[in-house]
């Protein structure tokens, strides 16, 4: 005879396996979503509910890296928030350099490294190899180099630099872009090929320099090359076998686009079939670019990715009359089908190159007293976005770099900007004194928020330029750039902050202004109140979250453009690393290659970079502090 | 014997190379390009001088460097090399560094032919006598002679 409390766990076990029945798999999978609190998060992870500190002043809508850092901002949402405590204000002080490696490519260092298992893994500029480093041996040798040898063509394609912004993990793989245009699947163990796949082609242009997100069984990578005429898009591909699923075009037909019947956008601008090519003037949205080189964010609540799309193709606004879509945009999709649930141009027919393919940052949060889930995106333009990720709405544009004057501001019911016409570009005119230059109030590196300050810190550039749009000729594989740009330190006596911007009170609290040169660098927030990030003469930073005081920094022997991750180590202790390697856009002054007697030089950006080459050479370390 | 050879290879590439000139350089040539003869590296054998090769008959002509100037806006090479050649996705045109060798013909070489980190082989599209324009436009920069020059 069973006793009562047995009879009662058979009863429970049967009705668990008739409900597991019942329920088909995708169901229980959007149950979770319903409450990603509960589901337990990856290893090396909190759940969004456990990194929610107490009077957070924002809720985390994905589980944050605890440990191991395996997305390119470390968690989906891209907050690039970690909950590591251990390295605190009262500690950083005592911060000191554990160790440093060189990949031995003098160019770029954008993006980050990733921590799983005990193991960090680099992706190196072109030729994009892939070291494994483990952090039980700091000293020894690599585990291993993966080599995937790109097709050297792309170089010469790549707009500012042969960049790559980083790797995601999943199901014991590393994934990555190759410059040329090839998605490679990496085992994790033995840096074995899993699987490779051609998703452009280098000779007419495109190249790859973004990092990829995963999502589940999904990976999704976008693309660059806008000055080459090359069609922006976003590819979605099995993360088992390397399949293309789907690509969904920024610009050409709602079936390029990957609009349908659920696609419903805020604003009355940006509704409408056929957008993408009704828009363009000249039928110009064949080389129109909407290149996605930036970052890609995801909210498992919802179920939508987001990512925002760079210029439209050529940079002579003449040539192509109209607003342009769907460049310059933010897009909201379903991750399965492609299928966009919104989209809203925040540049219609875009004057300046003013790519919007920053960080989307999600975050839970009350606004003007509501409960509501956000979007914040620190635009390229100067203008700070609330939106709501739901519906796309504009809850608040409002202007974070000071000298931003290309408009005055944006009008919430309408989701227009307020141009200034005196700082229009136009075919034959020289238009001077527009603020932000193209390289962005921020570039692509990304910002970081803190839930214990509810700030969001940015690394804001102070660049103006004079801008000459010049007719243009699109031949496949050359520059289709049209426009003669050159860039300056704006007024103020600074050219670059690190801001930290109350995102509730839309002002900023405190900055930490650099006189010569932009903040390229991404940054760090943690638990423990210190807030990280680099210069371009290599100042590798540790700052007060809430008060902006540096306290601690080092000086690393090349300029800073990568992102500081933080990671626990095999010793169960937390570590920050940091790229030493100048390249990029406007770190790309630096090399050899690139002459200052022409200010117009490396699209305009050299006029802004006078003594670059005598503080920073290029660079290729990697940097791991610890206490 | 070895010096004869060499000395009989020299002749012959003096001759190719002055053949070369004649052909190339004739104001509103717009046949195809067969790229000219141009030793990039050194020539084998000991302090043996390079051929010098063909040269842009514009150097000094200032009608033919502003046209230079126009055709290096025309076909995008500022795009990619700087709005006054100064670099940018490929090297710098104003500086003391030649990757594929620093004379007249090894430019229009690399104009004509193209190279492998992504310089396209302009050879297929523009007028020879067009390369020579440009040739003569990038030997200008940064000299007094440079049409246009940067402010």
């Amino acid at each position: 005879m069973l006793s009562r409390f047995a009879r009662f766990c058979v009863a429970l076990l049967l009705a668990g396996i008739a409900v597991w029945i019942w329920i088909p798999p995708h169901a229980a999978r959007q149950i979770a979503h319903a409450d990603s609190a509960a589901a337990a998060p990856p290893s090396g992870y909190d759940s969004a509910a456990q990194a929610t500190p107490a009077n957070a002043a924002f809720r985390f809508v994905s589980p944050v890296p605890n440990g191991d850092w395996t997305e390119p901002a470390g968690d989906l949402a891209n907050t690039r928030y970690s909950p590591l405590n251990q390295i605190t204000v009262s500690n950083v002080k005592n911060l000191r350099q554990i160790a440093t490696f060189s990949d031995g490519i003098p160019h770029g260092h954008e993006g980050q490294p990733l921590v799983v298992n005990n193991t960090m893994y680099i992706v190196t500029p072109f030729p994009n190899n892939l070291i494994a480093i483990d952090l039980k041996n700091l000293t020894g040798p690599a585990k291993w180099i993966f080599q995937p040898h790109p097709n050297p063509v792309a170089v010469g394609k790549a707009c500012c630099d042969t960049v790559n912004r980083g790797a995601a993990y999943a199901d014991g793989m590393i994934v990555y872009q190759l410059l040329d245009n090839h998605v490679v699947a990496v085992d994790a163990t033995t840096g074995k090929q899993a699987w490779r796949t051609a998703v452009g082609n280098a000779y007419n242009g495109e190249t790859a320099t973004g990092a990829p997100l995963i999502v589940k069984d999904k990976v999704y990578v976008g693309n660059s090359g806008g000055e080459l005429g090359v069609r922006g898009k976003l590819t979605c591909l099995d993360l088992k076998t390397g399949k293309v699923l789907w690509v969904a075009y920024s610009q050409g037909p709602d079936s390029d686009v990957r609009i349908g019947p659920g696609f419903h956008p805020f604003y009355k601008k940006d509704q409408g079939a056929n957008l993408g090519v009704k828009t363009w003037g000249n039928d110009l949205w064949q080389h129109g670019g909407g290149t996605i080189w930036g970052w890609i964010s995801y909210d498992p609540e919802l179920n939508l990715i987001y990512y925002g799309t760079g210029n439209p193709g050529v940079w002579d606004p003449d040539m192509r009359p109209g607003s342009d879509h769907w460049s310059i945009s933010i897009f909201a999709r379903d991750p399965d089908t492609g299928y966009a649930r919104w989209a809203y141009q925040i540049e219609p027919h875009d004057n300046y190159d003013y790519d919007e393919i920053m960080e989307n940052i999600l975050v839970d949060m009350d606004w003007q007293g509501k409960p509501r889930k956000l979007l914040l995106h620190p635009a390229r333009d100067g203008f700070y976005f609330v939106l709501d990720r739901g519906t796309g709405e504009v809850l608040s544009a409002t202007k974070f770099v000071d000298s931003t004057n290309w408009a005055t501001g944006f009008d919430l019911k309408t989701g227009l900007p307020e141009k200034v016409q005196d700082k229009a570009t136009h075919e034959g005119n020289v238009t001077m004194g527009i603020c932000p230059s193209s390289t962005g109030a921020k570039e692509v590196v990304p910002s970081a928020v803190s839930p214990i300050t509810g700030y969001n810190y940015i690394p804001t550039h102070n660049t103006c330029m004079n801008y000459q749009a010049l007719p243009a000729n699109y031949i496949a594989g050359a520059a289709f750039l049209g426009a003669s740009v050159k860039m300056y330190p704006g007024p103020g006596g600074y050219q670059g902050a690190l801001v930290a911007w109350d995102i509730k009170n839309e002002k900023p609290v405190w900055t930490i202004k650099d006189p010569t040169f932009p903040v390229y660098s991404g940054v760090l927030a943690t638990a423990g109140n210190v807030v990280f990030y680099g210069t371009l003469e290599g100042w590798f930073r540790a700052v007060d979250a809430r008060t902006g005081d540096i306290l601690w920094q080092q000086k690393l022997p090349s300029g800073i453009v990568g992102d500081p991750m933080t990671y626990i180590g095999p010793d169960g202790k937390q570590y920050i690393a940091i790229y030493s390697g100048i390249g990029g856009w406007m770190g790309s002054v630096a090399f050899p290659t690139i002459s200052m007697t022409d200010p117009y030089a490396a699209l305009g950006v050299v006029g802004a970079m006078n003594g670059i080459k005598q503080v920073s050479p290029p660079g290729s370390n990697i940097f791991i502090f610890g206490l | 014997m070895q010096t004869r050879f060499v000395a009989l290879l020299l002749a012959v590439i003096a001759l190719a190379v002055t053949g070369c000139e004649n052909r190339s350089a004739t104001e509103g040539d717009t046949s195809p390009i067969n790229p000219t003869y141009a030793a990039v590296g050194p020539i084998p054998g000991t302090n043996q001088p390079n051929p010098i090769g063909p040269t842009s008959p514009y150097i000094n002509d200032a009608v033919g460097l502003q046209e230079g100037r126009r055709l290096f806006v025309w076909y995008n090479c500022y795009g990619c090399h700087g709005g006054h050649g100064g670099g940018g996705m490929g090297p710098s045109l104003r500086d003391q560094d030649w990757i594929y060798g620093a004379t007249d013909a090894d430019i229009f070489n690399s104009i004509a032919q193209g190279r492998a980190h992504g310089m396209p082989a302009w050879g297929t599209r523009i007028p020879q006598d067009q390369v020579w324009k440009i040739v003569a436009y990038i030997k200008s920069l940064n000299t007094s002679r440079e049409p246009d020059p940067p402010r």
